[in-house]
Order: structure tokens, then C-alpha cells, then sequence
């Protein structure tokens, strides 16, 4: 089994008289992308603050590698590499020489720099001011900076907001690499589901400061399920076969036929109706299984501020 | 400690690489040209002044004045006393226009000899008569021969008269000796046109001999204090080795290089106090607003080595700078000004000593750095508190430029012995350390009063208790508030 790097143990903090966050525990382990999920407001933003000792907790334990953050602050920090809300460099200086100060501080040699470089893709646009960047580039170059000193965990804060859908590929293909090659463990937060079901392997849903849920993302195809909305003509045919056929109760939304199959058994779902004559108009997979765990956890959504 | 310091380099290589630094440092520079502009364009303006003043003939005045002495007597119906002055004062003016002296220059030796004729003229009395005669004759001798040497050999001849006669102590006797000596030695008086500050220094040696001599200070006709007679003693020390070295005092200002020197370090600190105060007083508020303060708060550095570290790149910013402007303005005062360089001239252990003018300079630079400092720490500390670069600034640069004003107000009414704590009257080390160079151009040094007379030592601890009270805030407050 893989090795724990960072580990929360009833983690309580309150802003005044609102509980943000109220005994909150979790574990990353080594070598894996754990998405953060929850709504705005609710805690994400704040545990990872918390994390990084940006802001001082009520109560609890959190330890990265083993180190306590709060009596071993600067041993724990020697493991991390994080950006919190924006990557913050600064803007007057070059790509390259915004590396070269985080490479000073973390004693890191200049060939570890390229590589970094290399890594993220700005190698060829290194010495242009960060100011000119778009804001794809500053994340990878936020990316690059937390990368330098080799962490085995990166905390990542909202990293797909306001990027382009060419930057979030980019992106996800860089934290793959770097997780299940290089086994650093990766914590993102984020709100936008369909991204993080692409990107993690195991996510934790955060309500009212608290984890809802933790659920696995399935990866193996055998286990997969596929959610259906079938749209045909002759409505009471098609449930029948349904029925008769697949053993399934399925549900009508509107005049739509809603159903959950294995993936495997579509092709053979799809040809019976069309046998049977239903007159199948459309058969659209819903890919929103993580929203369904995201509205199960937080009851719809209701909960947001 | 090597990691504290790798985070001091990066903080001035930020510091450094921002455009805003440059400017300031831009507008150190041209502070320090402006400076020198204004001299020189003072320079002019006074040249041109005594070129004017030059135009007046003092021998057309003087003929005028003869001429209605003489038409009053022709007319006649004075009286038998003003009729003799009148002449008296006919024939003293003939000598002054015969030997082509200025009669209003009264210390110039041939003026001195014929004011002392003439004085003698109206004086003589029948049982002296031969002998004034003679003192006449040998005066007159002098002023034909053009014979200085001679005219100071008369002189102390006469003091030693005095002496036996017992008309003057032994301790007069020395004293004017003293003087005489360094008149016939340095020529003083000898020629019409030379630089007037040796005359003023002479006659200064003389009034500080009396007061020393009587017991009674002079200046304020109080009695003089052991330690105003220790300043005395020394002050006569230095004065002898300014004319023994031709070096003019500081406060000079005929001298238009010592006018450079003067208004350059006080403009130049001033502008460097501001641009201190803008950078240390957004060190952390900026980075705040900006987020960038979490590029170093991520770092595996406890928060007091960040703040720790960027308060070393501030005092060094100062440190820099001021070197900086210090040379520059050595090269400056070098290049562009004819007149020697002004050294520092101190009193120790009762002989005097002096500080070549490069070194002084560089000195005196560093030292006006200290309130600087306490300006930047004042800044830093209200940036790490409110968080505001604009808050933080400007009340700085308010207290910066506004502290000498309240406190010269406060000072002349409240007359409690706590005023003397309070760090702004305390900030003028630059003259509790030279003593000697008396600053024309500050305020606060000018106005001595109660509040600011405090010692070196007690100015030292109000600022470094203050200096201590700053840090302790501001490492508290950025310790352990919330970076959001």
C-alpha cells in the first residue's frame, strides 16, 4: 500500500461565529490525484490555506510526509509545492527569473530549472516578461515553481479556473504525468466536476466543512455503468423490453426513458429496441456520474451560498 | 542563517528589478544635480551682485564729504569745537584718499593706522605733544613704506609698553600677543581684498579670550560655565588651525562649494529618507494586495525570516544609496567647485584633529541615515499592519516631513521634562556627532532648545528603544495574522 503524505485529523477552524470547517479528516496517499470537491463557500479554499499554514486552525493535526505542519512548519514545507487561488509571481521579472528566486530559496541547481522548464512547455517563451503571459502559462509556470524541489505533494487550488480547454488538457496531462510516474501525490480543488473526473482517481466531496463522501473514480472498464436517456416514439414498447429484457426499473423524465446499464450491454440495449420497432429518435449517455455523487452529498446543490 | 540570507538576495534582486526603484533612484541622482545647478546658478547671481556693489566709488563719496566739510568752514558761524572737527575730519579723509584706502574698512591695517592717526591728531595734549608727534611720524613712515611686518613689530611694542606700565594684566598681555602673533604670521589685514572670514575669526579668538578671561560669557553676559569655557578653549584651538591651514569655516557661505555640500546632503537624505519610505512602506502591503507574498510564504521559511529578510533589503537599500550619493557627491563638490575641500576639525585630548573631506562626507551621509531608518522601519511597521500601501506611505512621508514643524511648536510650549523622550526630538544625531559643523540650512539644529539639547547617548537609546518597540510590532503582527 502506498505511503500517506498528507493527512488532516479533525480539523476545526471558525471565521467568528461560522464554523467553516468542523472535524475535518482525510488522507492522500502517495502517487494519487485526489480531487476536493464542494460548492463555493465551503471550506475548500480555507482547508488548503490551513494546510499551508496561511491560516493559523482552531484544532486538529495535519502532518505532511510525517511532519507536523504547525510544530515542523519548515521540514513539512520542504515537501510541498502548492498554488493557492492564482499562481503569484511577479510580473516584472521574466519567467526565468521568477525561477530563478524560488531556486534560491529552495538551494535547487539550474539543470533541475530546464527540466522544469521543459516540463510545463515554456521553455521557448522562458525569458518573455510574466506580464505578457496568458493565463494558461502563468499556472504552468505557477506549476513549474511548485515542481522545482521535487514535492511529494502538490496542492493545487482551483487550477482550471479561467483556462481554455486546450490549457486544461495540457494541464491534466502534466499532473498525470507527474502522479503516476514520478508518485507525487496531487491535491486539487475544484468545483468543476467533469474536470475532475477526467483528472483524479479518488475524490472527497466537502459540504458545510465537512468530507460528505469519498468515492473512488472507477477506472476499469468491466464496472463502468453508463446513464441513458433514450428518447423514442413508442414509449410504453421500449420500457416493456426494458423491463422484460434487462431487469431494469427504468424512470421517465419528461418523455424521456432514464436508465442505468453496464457499459458493455448498450450495443445489445440499442439493438433490441431497434428490432422491437420502437422508432428510437436519440440514445444520449450521460456522463455525469460524479455530479450524481457531487447533488447525493450536498442534496442538490441546496446547500450552496 | 544561509537561508535567511538566500532570501535576502532574492528580495533585492526584487527590489532591484522593479521599475520603480529605478525611478527613485533616478530622482536621487537628479536631487543631487539639481543641487549642484542651484549653486552654481547662486554662484552666478552673487558674482554679479558684487560686481554692482564694486561699482560704487568710495573716493567720490569720500571727495563729496571733504568738499562740505571745506565749503562749511568757508562759510563760517561754527563754533570753535565743530570747526575743528571739521578739520580733523578733512584731513583724516585727505589721507585716506592719499594712500587709497577704504575709509569704511576697518580692519584693514592701513585704515587701522590711519583711524589711529587721526585719533592721535584729535588727542594730543601740550605736556604729550612730542611724543604723539613722534608715534605720528613713525605711523606715517609705515603707511609710506607699505611696511606690515614693521606696523606689528610697532603694535606689540606697545602691548609690552602697556604690560610694564601696568596699564594691562599678564593675562591681557598674552592674549593680545596671541592675536598679534597670528595677525603678523598669517598677514591678517595686510591686503583690502582678501577673504573676509579671517578678519571674523580673528575678532571671534578675541571676544572668546575676554569671556574666558573675565569669567563672563560674552555672547549672553552670564557668567561663563566650565563647560562653555572647555568649548571656548577648544573653539580657539580649531580657529588657530583653520588660519594656520587656510581652511574657512563651514559656515561660510562666500564659499559656494561648502553652500553645494551643505544643501546637497540635507536634499539628497531627504529624498532618500522618501524613497525609503515608499519601498519599505509597500514591502508588505503590496505584496499582500498582489499575492506575492505567498511566492515566499510557501517557501520552507517560517514567517519572521520573511519579514527578517525583507527588512535587511530595505536598510540595505539605504546603506547603498546613501554610499552612493555619498561619492557622488564627493566627485561633485570635486569636479565642479575651485575652493579647497572643508574638513572636519575636532578637539581631542586637547589637540585638534581633523577628518579628511571624503571620509567626513561618507561619515556624516551615514549618520543622517539613522533617521532614516527609523522613517523606513516606522514605514514597514505600518505596512505589516494595515496592510494599505497608500496608508502606510503617505502618513510616513507626513510624519517625515511634518515632525520638525510640531515638535519646534510643542517644544516652545511645553516645558515638561517627558518632551525629551519623545524619538522626534531626538532624531538630529548628525550634529550631536560633529559638533563642530554647525548646519545652517536644518531647523531643528538651529533652534536649540530645551527639548532637542539632549545628549548623544540619550538620543541613541530614545531611538533604539524605539527602533525595538517598531521591530517587536511589526514581526508580531506579520507572525501571526492570516495571509488570505
Amino acid at each position: 500500500m502506498a505511503n500517506t503524505v498528507l493527512e488532516l485529523k479533525n480539523v476545526n477552524k471558525t471565521f467568528g461565529k461560522r464554523k467553516v470547517i468542523s472535524n475535518l479528516s482525510l488522507e492522500v496517499k502517495e502517487g494519487e490525484i485526489f480531487g476536493f470537491l464542494g460548492p463555493n463557500g465551503s471550506g475548500k479554499t480555507t482547508t488548503i490555506k490551513m494546510i499551508l499554514r496561511l491560516i493559523d486552525m482552531d484544532s486538529g493535526e495535519i502532518k505532511v510526509a510525517g511532519f507536523d505542519t504547525k510544530k515542523q512548519f519548515e521540514k513539512a514545507m520542504e515537501y510541498i509545492g502548492a498554488i493557492v487561488e492564482n499562481p503569484d509571481l511577479y510580473k516584472y521579472m521574466t519567467g526565468r527569473e521568477n525561477l530563478k528566486l524560488h531556486a534560491r530559496i529552495r538551494n535547487v541547481d539550474s539543470e533541475r530549472k530546464e527540466k522544469v522548464l521543459d516540463l510545463v512547455g515554456l521553455k521557448d517563451r522562458a525569458n518573455e516578461k510574466v506580464g505578457k503571459y496568458s493565463l494558461g502559462m502563468k499556472q504552468r509556470l505557477g506549476l513549474a515553481l511548485t515542481l522545482l524541489h521535487k514535492p511529494k505533494i502538490l496542492i493545487l487550488d482551483e487550477p482550471t479556473n479561467g483556462l481554455d480547454p486546450a490549457g486544461i488538457k495540457l494541464l491534466r496531462d502534466i499532473l498525470k504525468q507527474i502522479a503516476h510516474k514520478e508518485g507525487v501525490a496531487v491535491f486539487v480543488s475544484s468545483h468543476i466536476l467533469s474536470e475532475m473526473q477526467l483528472m483524479c482517481d479518488k475524490v472527497a466531496v466537502l459540504d458545510n466543512g465537512n468530507v460528505v463522501k469519498t468515492e473512488e473514480i472507477k477506472v476499469s472498464e468491466q464496472e463502468k455503468t453508463e446513464t441513458l436517456d433514450i428518447r423514442v416514439k413508442e414509449t410504453e414498447k421500449a420500457i416493456k423490453i426494458i423491463k422484460d429484457k434487462f431487469k431494469i426499473e427504468p424512470k421517465l423524465e419528461e418523455n424521456n426513458i432514464v436508465i442505468t446499464i453496464e457499459t458493455e450491454k448498450v450495443p445489445i440495449l440499442i439493438k433490441e429496441l431497434a428490432t422491437a420497432d420502437t422508432q428510437i429518435m436519440a440514445v444520449i449517455p450521460r456522463e455525469h456520474s460524479l455530479e450524481d455523487i457531487f447533488f447525493d452529498a450536498t442534496e442538490g446543490g441546496k446547500n450552496n451560498e | 542563517m544561509s537561508k535567511i540570507f538566500r532570501l535576502f538576495i532574492d528580495e533585492n534582486i526584487k527590489t532591484w528589478k522593479k521599475t520603480s526603484t529605478k525611478i527613485l533612484l533616478i530622482v536621487i541622482i537628479l536631487a543631487l544635480f539639481g543641487t549642484l545647478a542651484l549653486t552654481k546658478f547662486m554662484q552666478k547671481i552673487n558674482d554679479n551682485n558684487e560686481s554692482i556693489s564694486s561699482n560704487y566709488d568710495w573716493k567720490e563719496g569720500l571727495q563729496e564729504d571733504i568738499n562740505y566739510y571745506k565749503e562749511q568752514i568757508t562759510i563760517g558761524g561754527l563754533d570753535e569745537t565743530t570747526r575743528k572737527e571739521f578739520e580733523q575730519l578733512i584731513s583724516t579723509y585727505e589721507l585716506f584718499l592719499q594712500y587709497d584706502v577704504e575709509p569704511w574698512n576697518n580692519t584693514f591695517w592701513k585704515a587701522e593706522i590711519i583711524t589711529q592717526i587721526a585719533n592721535l591728531q584729535v588727542n594730543k595734549t601740550e605736556n604729550d605733544e612730542a611724543n604723539t608727534e613722534e608715534t605720528i611720524q613713525n605711523l606715517t613712515e609705515i603707511l609710506k613704506n607699505d611696511d606690515f611686518a614693521k606696523y606689528m613689530e610697532m603694535q606689540k611694542q606697545n602691548v609690552t609698553k602697556d604690560y610694564e606700565r601696568g596699564t594691562i594684566t599678564k593675562q591681557e598681555y598674552d592674549d593680545q600677543m596671541t592675536i598679534l602673533d597670528l595677525k603678523a604670521k598669517y598677514e591678517i589685514g595686510k591686503s583690502s581684498d582678501e577673504e573676509y572670514w579671517r578678519r571674523t575669526l580673528l575678532s571671534s579668538i578675541e571676544a572668546m579670550q575676554k569671556s574666558i578671561r573675565t569669567g563672563i560669557d560674552q555672547e549672553t553676559n552670564k557668567v561663563l560655565t566650565a563647560e562653555s569655557k572647555q568649548k571656548y578653549e577648544d573653539t580657539i584651538k580649531m580657529d588657530i588651525y583653520r588660519l594656520e591651514h587656510n581652511m574657512a569655516p563651514t559656515q561660510n557661505t562666500e564659499n559656494s562649494r561648502t553652500v553645494f555640500e551643505l544643501l546637497a546632503e540635507n536634499f539628497v537624505m531627504a529624498v532618500i529618507a522618501i524613497a525609503a519610505i515608499v519601498i519599505a512602506g509597500g514591502e508588505i502591503s503590496t505584496e499582500v494586495s498582489n499575492g506575492t507574498i505567498k511566492f515566499w510564504a510557501l517557501t520552507p521559511n517560517k514567517r519572521w525570516k520573511i519579514l527578517l529578510a525583507k527588512l535587511l533589503s530595505v536598510l540595505f537599500y539605504i546603506l547603498v544609496i546613501t554610499i552612493i550619493m555619498a561619492l557622488l557627491s564627493i566627485l561633485c563638490s570635486n569636479l565642479f567647485f575651485t575652493e579647497p575641500a572643508n574638513e572636519y576639525i575636532y578637539v581631542e585630548n586637547g589637540t585638534v584633529k581633523t577628518i579628511a573631506n571624503a571620509p567626513y562626507t561618507i561619515e556624516k551621509y551615514l549618520v543622517k541615515a539613522i533617521p532614516v531608518v527609523i522613517f523606513a522601519l516606522f514605514a514597514l511597521m505600518l505596512s505589516t499592519i494595515t496592510r494599505n500601501t497608500a496608508v502606510s506611505v503617505s502618513f510616513s512621508v507626513a510624519t517625515y516631513m511634518g515632525n520638525g514643524m510640531v515638535m519646534a511648536i510643542l517644544n516652545t510650549f511645553i516645558k515638561k521634562d517627558w518632551i525629551r523622550y519623545i524619538p522626534f526630538n531626538n532624531l538630529n544625531i548628525v550634529d550631536k556627532i560633529f559638533v563642530n559643523s554647525p548646519n545652517p540650512i536644518s531647523i531643528t539644529s538651529s533652534v536649540s532648545t530645551f527639548a532637542t539639547s539632549t545628549s548623544l547617548e540619550f538620543s541613541l537609546a530614545v531611538l533604539g528603544v524605539c527602533a525595538i518597540l517598531m521591530l517587536v510590532t511589526m514581526f508580531d503582527s506579520f507572525n501571526h495574522r492570516d495571509i488570505i
